[in-house]
């Protein structure tokens, strides 16, 4: 699309010479109107028909307000990172940031996927996106906390599974999120956590993770507990208690109390002062109170001296980062490849009665929509192996296999295969593979070769596994 | 113009929905209100206070005109308009409250209850029913329809006529949802449903069928029902029922809700606003908050219906522990549970250093749960072992989007789609995924993006 915005004179040069950094863009647009980079040329890749593609640039280009939403299948391949910054390449082409009805709108999978990204959890980043090197950033928190900050980055999750099999990384505190059922390379990922001495799950239910885990701290639902969500719009958005914790502490509390029996001294009596000591520390919050949130309702980030009122829109009159940076998206070629064992390409997903591991939708009347994974295949393809619709067949890559029934659907198109991950006795990610986007190790998903074959009933690895989960939920009566 | 600002917590039904034009100024029942162009008449005078009776609308759906309750008179005009349909104009004077209003509003209850069953005090929208409340406000004092001589009085919700013969009329509840039933016995066809159905989610799974008396609400075909249907149980059509005709079954088995708490939804990253409606300690029913800024009234089958995991039995109430995954866990208190985790933790670092250890956060918790996470690792642990599930999900969004704006969030917020002409879905499928964000882009859409 930008080769044709480009080559076709679309873009909106005023806004790029305004807000971009213009030699960049000129090195951008050079990039782009290569030859390689035409829709005829990429057609014969992608088999997306180029008229198709050229009116589709054009009306971007010139049919208003434009905007963006991309989800999971831009980011969860080899390429994820290239494709959001092309996205971002393309706003900035055509001029469509920093006002009502245009913008990149990421559509983001969990309710506070945002908020936990804000707030530090990355190895890399102290909370509001800074870097653990700079000093002058580990000063604020070690002034804060009253401790020395180690200055080299941690691991991330792929790097603990390897380091934890190498025999370097001993142990895990795991809050709310099931690692086993919903990472990629289920097989590596039990052999990562069976190979830790203390592995720490704190949640609502004994979750696949916890068949390997050593100690269980139950956790409290969002009806139990007061605190703060923070959405795809960046919108803060207050969690009022409305029950007591069944189990007896909310969250927070529980992680407290872990703090203080190593050692540390940390004295919240409720959640707002946590938010006091977030505003302190990180700029983009500064003015955040829980005050503020019950006057306003809620309110999105950054909201500080700058915009008391918190940023409906942001870029509004001039990149956070000073110019726009159009940045060169040389092709990245996904390694994972379909070839005579493995014909077919695997693309997972999810539905709307179910929620990710289904943890919770699973406990719900939602299964009367959805009470197992299935596979959707197209007729032919289903034809040539011989499965009927309702059959169980078997679902192999090279990283492991499983079985689920068949849906011959052509919903999908001959050649690819699709299903959900809800459901733990399909695990789904047994098959998926340990690719991942070149920047940040996000999973490829998206992407796997698979097989599809008959089948008469569950394989050997998802009878291990269902045994070793039996015998891994007994629990003891307690003793009196 | 500050006296139509609406406060965050008022979630008042104004009747219809909000217009955005120049100031206009007109008096209703002796009140002068400034309201914008475009305003209807029912809207400006919700806002100063002053109840017209109304049925059929609501301020989430587009003015239908239906139920003939919310008549007005206006000085200089003809007749008696329906004050939803009636746009405000300058000066102009309208009376909510004269005799001759109040007449026609009586008899059209009349005609409503006629055709209803009495069953007030047993009904499960017993005082929380919009025609019990008309009928109040009206003064509805008797019902003068009788079945003519010797014959019977048509109506939906006698099971038999008089003589035991089967009433043709008749239709049994619907409760092949799990969620709610649906009770044709009690609708009086205003169509909020149906439009809340096409114009709030955009699903268009409901219509009338038949036409004049024989008129009902109806899920698809004639072998449909709810569970069958196009239906993805978002709940708009429950909220927009103004009687028990469309009614949670939460509500059918455990009453009223006594009070609520405004909070937020736990499940996807639309962050939809909730009221959660309580009996004491226990949940009735979540209704997404009218003026959540997020989902603006509206929400999924997840949020509204699938909260049933919090109280279920699985749920796991004690700490437990155990030396090797091969042994069946021990319940313990939490004081040996966290001695044991600290110990077990410090005795690790001790042997392996102390980047042996790490943490989860999670994308489920709250802000401030997951600041405590990370700080437990930096502070206590000494070191930056934190990763999250957005390794899973978006950090190349984080990566590239930093990159190139500066920040690694999403620029817009979710009423900007409003202003939006063209549209790029890439790589999502938001009715599944982000399904109330999703009803927002396909009204757009049906208002003429592309």
């Amino acid at each position: 699309m930008a080769h044709t915005i480009v080559t076709e004179g679309l873009m909106d040069q005023a806004f790029i010479q305004e807000r971009c950094d213009w030699d960049e863009f000129q090195e951008y647009a050079e990039f782009v109107s290569q030859d390689r980079h035409s829709p005829e040329a990429t057609e014969l890749l992608t088999g997306v028909p180029a008229a198709e593609l050229r009116a589709a640039a054009r009306l971007f280009a010139t049919g208003g307000n434009g905007a963006i939403y991309y989800g999971l299948g831009v980011t969860e391949h080899s390429q994820g990172s290239t494709t959001v910054m092309g996205i971002a390449n393309l706003a900035m082409l055509t001029g469509n940031i920093g006002r009502e009805g245009v913008g990149v709108n990421p559509l983001r999978g969990q309710n506070n996927v945002q908020g936990s990204c804000d707030m530090g959890s990355f190895p890399h980043e102290l909370p509001g996106y800074r870097h653990v090197k700079l000093p002058e950033v580990r000063a604020i928190f070690e002034n804060a906390w009253g401790v020395e900050i180690d200055p080299e980055p941690g691991l991330r999750i792929p790097n603990m599974l390897d380091a934890a099999v190498d025999g370097t990384f001993k142990a895990l505190y795991c809050q709310g999120e099931d690692i086993l059922q919903s990472d990629p390379d289920t097989k590596h990922v039990a052999a990562g956590l069976a190979a830790m001495e203390c592995v720490i799950v704190h949640d609502l239910f004994l979750n696949e993770t916890a068949n390997y885990a050593h100690v269980f701290l139950p956790g409290s639902t969002f009806l139990e507990k007061d605190g703060t969500f923070t959405n795809a719009e960046r919108r803060i958005n207050r969690v009022r208690r409305v029950m007591a914790p069944r189990n007896g502490f909310a969250d927070w509390e529980i992680t407290q109390m872990l703090a203080n029996a190593m050692g540390a001294n940390w004295t919240y009596t409720h959640p707002s002062e946590i938010m006091a000591e977030i505003a302190a520390t990180t700029p983009g919050f500064a003015n955040v109170t829980y005050d503020l949130l019950e006057e306003r309702g809620s309110v999105q980030w950054p909201c500080n001296d700058n915009s008391p009122d918190g940023t409906p829109l942001m870029h509004v009159d001039g990149f956070v980062r000073g110019k726009g940076r159009f940045i060169i998206t040389e092709y990245v070629a996904t390694d994972e490849r379909t070839g005579p064992r493995f014909p077919l390409l695997l693309t997972t997903g999810r539905i709307l009665s179910q929620y990710n591991v289904g943890a919770q939708t699973r406990r719900t009347d939602n299964v009367v929509w959805h009470d197992q994974d299935v596979l959707e295949i197209h007729p032919h393809d289903a034809e040539n192996r011989g499965v009927n619709d309702g059959d169980f067949i078997k679902l192999a890559s090279r990283s492991g296999e499983t079985t689920l029934r068949a849906k011959i659907t052509d919903r999908v198109s001959p050649g690819v295969v699709y299903t959900t991950f809800h459901h733990p006795d399909t695990q789904a990610n047994v098959i998926t593979t340990d690719y991942s986007d070149w920047a940040t190790n996000c999973p490829e998903y998206k992407v796997t070769a698979v097989q599809v074959s008959p089948s008469n009933g569950p394989t050997e690895w998802q009878e291990d596994y269902n045994a070793q989960a039996e015998r891994s939920r007994r629990i003891l009566p307690a003793a009196e | 113009m500050k006296d139509f600002i609406i406060p965050w917590d008022d979630d008042r039904d104004l009747g219809t929905p909000a217009a955005h034009g120049e100031p206009v100024t007109l008096t209703i029942d002796g009140f002068e209100v400034t309201v914008p162009a475009g305003t209807s008449v029912m809207r400006a005078a919700a806002l100063a206070d002053i109840q017209v009776p109304k049925l059929c609308a609501s301020d989430n759906l587009e003015a239908f005109g239906s139920c003939r309750l919310c008549v007005v008179e206006i000085e200089g005009r003809r007749g008696t308009p329906a004050s939803c349909t009636t746009p405000v104009a300058p000066g102009m004077v309208v009376h909510t409250q004269s005799s001759k209003v109040r007449k026609i509003r009586k008899g059209v209850m009349e005609l409503y209850i006629s055709d209803h069953p009495l069953d007030c005090l047993t009904c499960s929208a017993n005082g929380d029913c919009e025609l019990q409340d008309m009928a109040g406000a009206v003064g509805l004092r008797d019902v003068r329809y009788e079945a003519p001589q010797g014959g019977e009085l048509a109506n939906h919700y006698a099971v038999r006529n008089t003589s035991g013969e089967a009433n043709p009329e008749w239709q049994c509840k619907d409760d092949s949802n799990p969620y709610f039933t649906y009770d044709p016995s009690k609708c009086i066809v205003c169509n909020r449903c149906v439009r809340a159905c096409e114009e709030v989610q955009g699903t268009f799974a409901l219509t009338i069928e038949g036409r004049g008396f024989d008129s009902r609400v109806s899920p698809g075909g004639p072998l449909d029902n709810f569970l069958t249907s196009d239906c993805v149980s978002c709940g708009a059509c429950v909220q927009a029922c103004p009687t028990a005709t469309l009614q949670e079954k939460s509500v059918i088995e455990l009453g009223t809700p006594s009070k609520s708490v405004v909070t937020t939804c736990a499940y996807c990253g639309v962050g939809c606003s909730f009221k959660a409606e309580m009996q004491g300690d226990e949940l009735v029913r979540m209704v997404p908050f009218k003026n959540g800024q997020a989902n603006r009234g509206h929400s999924c089958v997840k949020g509204r219906f699938a909260y049933g995991y919090a109280t279920h039995n699985d749920r796991i109430l004690n700490p437990m522990i155990r030396d090797t995954i091969d042994e069946p866990w021990r319940e313990v208190s939490w004081q040996e549970a966290l001695d044991f985790t600290a110990n077990k933790l410090r005795g690790i670092q001790e042997k392996y250093g102390r980047k042996s250890t790490g943490v989860i956060t999670s994308s489920r918790c709250t802000n401030e749960e997951t600041f405590l996470v990370q700080k437990l690792t930096r502070a206590v642990f000494g070191n930056n072992n934190t990763d999250t599930c957005a390794r899973v999900c978006h950090s190349p969004t984080g990566y590239g989007l930093g990159q190139t704006f500066g920040t690694s969030a999403g620029t817009q917020n979710f009423d900007s789609v409003e202003h939006t002409d063209v549209v790029i879905v890439i790589g999502a499928n938001p009715t599944d995924g982000h399904p109330v964000f999703a009803s927002r882009l396909k009204k757009r859409l049906r208002a003429g993006a592309t």
